[in-house]
């Protein structure tokens, strides 16, 4: 155990020297590497603030059945019977929205509490809200119809609503970004894995004749290829270290352009870092990435020099 | 110790390096590898380190057959040898000690053990004072010594040493040789190349190589 820490902390003292033999080398890679980086820790940093929002909306078919604003109490209170029995056969969640309520809830979710104090009789009739789960293909979107069809055939409604359309474009949008970001990942992921690649192929060169005195004197392929390794992971770390640095940067204005734009919305939504444990997964994958190009680098080179 | 048995080695189909060469060398034996530039002396130092295997016939060191030994096992098959070239190949970078400490470093010695053992060695070929000194600093006979020190830093059986004195002056030759003899005087076994007539010993066991084929010393 003791000769494996020794070789490993050798390794990493060896990577660490090769480094200050060139630093400026060093530095350009990582900022060719950090650029590569920037772009898909950028993305993920926006889905992670966006993930939260899209999670809260429910891409569950939501129907909402209002009475008219004359019908009384007791109607409304009368239809529930008849809704459980329309929804029958399916999963459904019926709760009865008293136009009380639903005024209070649009005094405080709008914003515009102060508005509404001014129109005094509250406008707002009394309702119900159905949520429907399991209806996720084409045919259980034509039976959400069909039972919307039959609830407006009830006595002293209104109108009925359907309400999932939209938030099931926001989940497929969502899911196209997701995918983009993971083929944008892949495809600078690949970038990273080159340029490391190519830095350590260089390094490999340079020190063809340490290489072949340190066989000739016992040394084992893992104890030449251990430092090599550990310059491709510290590449990797520093640049994703860079490219984090930079996103963080760059969340300051972008949050503040956000915020003018959020503020129309009544709303406060600002972009926020990632939290430590996304930071250093982001951070591990960097330093996998550079691991990977040099293992590659390495097995090649190396090979060639055998 | 050393077993070779109808050895031939062929580099391409015109390029025959060795032909036919069996020769055993004892354990603690000083033998001389005698024989004209391109003899073969190379390559069969090569084939003892396990840096070339055979075309044909057989290569024992150590009890390791050289052509079947496997890729893992060299490297503990040549921390039992000490390679001195002829070019000293000192990595010019780092100091004399930190050269001299390399083969221990590679089998995961500590530090400080590491350096005692390389001072030592260093003060065995006279150079403890230039221990700090780079390779460049040193003449080429202080940097064949320091060659030396980096061979029998890890208390190898055997030492292997090609053309040692090439480019040398008969004094800094003349030191050279007596470092290896001492070491073999202490029971290391030593396999000394050289194109060079003059400095072959008397007493010592002279194996000449001439276009690849063994022309004396087969026991």
């Amino acid at each position: 155990m003791n000769i494996w820490f020794r070789q490993h902390r050798f390794a990493l003292g060896a990577a660490f020297a090769q480094v200050r033999k060139a630093p400026g080398s060093f530095l350009f890679n990582v900022l060719v590497v950090a650029v590569a980086l920037a772009l898909p820790f950028a993305g993920v940093t926006l889905l992670d603030n966006v993930r939260p929002m899209s999670e809260q909306l429910s891409v569950d078919p939501e129907i909402s059945l209002f009475m008219k604003t004359d019908a009384p109490r007791e109607q409304a209170q009368a239809l529930a019977p008849q809704l459980r029995q329309i929804l029958a056969s399916s999963r459904a969640k019926v709760s009865f929205v008293p136009r009380e309520q639903a005024l209070d809830n649009l005094k405080t979710r709008s914003g515009l509490g102060d508005v509404i104090e001014t129109l005094g009789d509250n406008p707002l009739p009394d309702s119900y809200v159905m949520k429907l789960e399991g209806f996720t293909s084409r045919a259980d979107a034509a039976r959400v119809d069909g039972i919307a069809e039959q609830m407006r055939a009830l006595p002293g409604v209104d109108s009925v609503q359907v309400d999932s359309a939209w938030v099931k474009r926001l989940a497929a949008l969502l899911g196209v970004l997701r995918l983009v970001l993971l083929l944008l990942a892949i495809t600078l992921g690949v970038v990273v894995i080159a340029v490391v690649f190519n830095t350590i192929r260089l390094q490999v060169l340079t020190q063809r004749d340490e290489i072949a005195v340190s066989k000739l004197l016992g040394a084992t392929d893992n104890f030449i290829h251990r430092p090599f390794y550990y310059t491709g992971a510290l590449l990797g770390l520093c640049a994703g270290a860079v490219a984090l640095g930079a996103v963080s940067l760059a969340l300051r204005p972008l949050n503040a352009a956000i915020a003018e734009f959020a503020r129309l919305y009544a709303s406060e939504f600002q972009l926020s870092a990632l939290p430590p444990l996304g930071l250093a997964g982001l951070l591990a994958i960097s330093a996998g990435l550079g691991l990977v190009g040099a293992m590659l680098s390495v097995q090649r080179h190396l090979a060639r020099l055998n | 110790m050393i077993e070779f048995q109808s050895v031939s080695k062929k580099y391409s189909a015109d390029a025959l390096a060795l032909n036919d060469v069996s020769f055993n060398i004892a354990k603690g034996e000083l033998v001389y590898l005698a024989g004209p530039s391109g003899a073969g002396k190379s390559t069969l130092l090569k084939m003892i380190a396990a840096v070339e295997r055979p075309t044909s016939g057989r290569v024992v060191v150590n009890g390791h057959d050289i052509g079947r030994i496997k890729r893992a096992g060299v490297p503990f098959l040549r921390r039992n040898l000490g390679v001195i070239f002829q070019q000293q190949r000192l990595l010019n970078d780092r100091s004399i000690l930190a050269n001299v400490m390399l083969p221990l470093v590679v089998t995961g010695a500590a530090r400080g053990q590491a350096e005692q053992r390389a001072r030592a060695a260093l003060d065995k070929v006279g150079l403890l004072d230039r221990a700090n000194a780079l390779p460049l600093e040193l003449s080429g006979g202080e940097q064949q010594r320091a060659a030396i020190a980096r061979a029998i830093v890890n208390r190898p059986q055997i030492i292997l040493a090609d053309e040692p004195t090439a480019n040398l002056d008969r004094a800094a030759a003349g030191r050279v040789i007596d470092a290896l003899r001492a070491f073999n005087s202490v029971g290391v076994t030593c396999m000394i190349s050289t194109h060079d007539e003059q400095i072959l010993d008397s007493g010592a066991r002279v194996i000449r190589l001439e276009h690849g084929q063994l022309v004396e010393g087969a026991v």
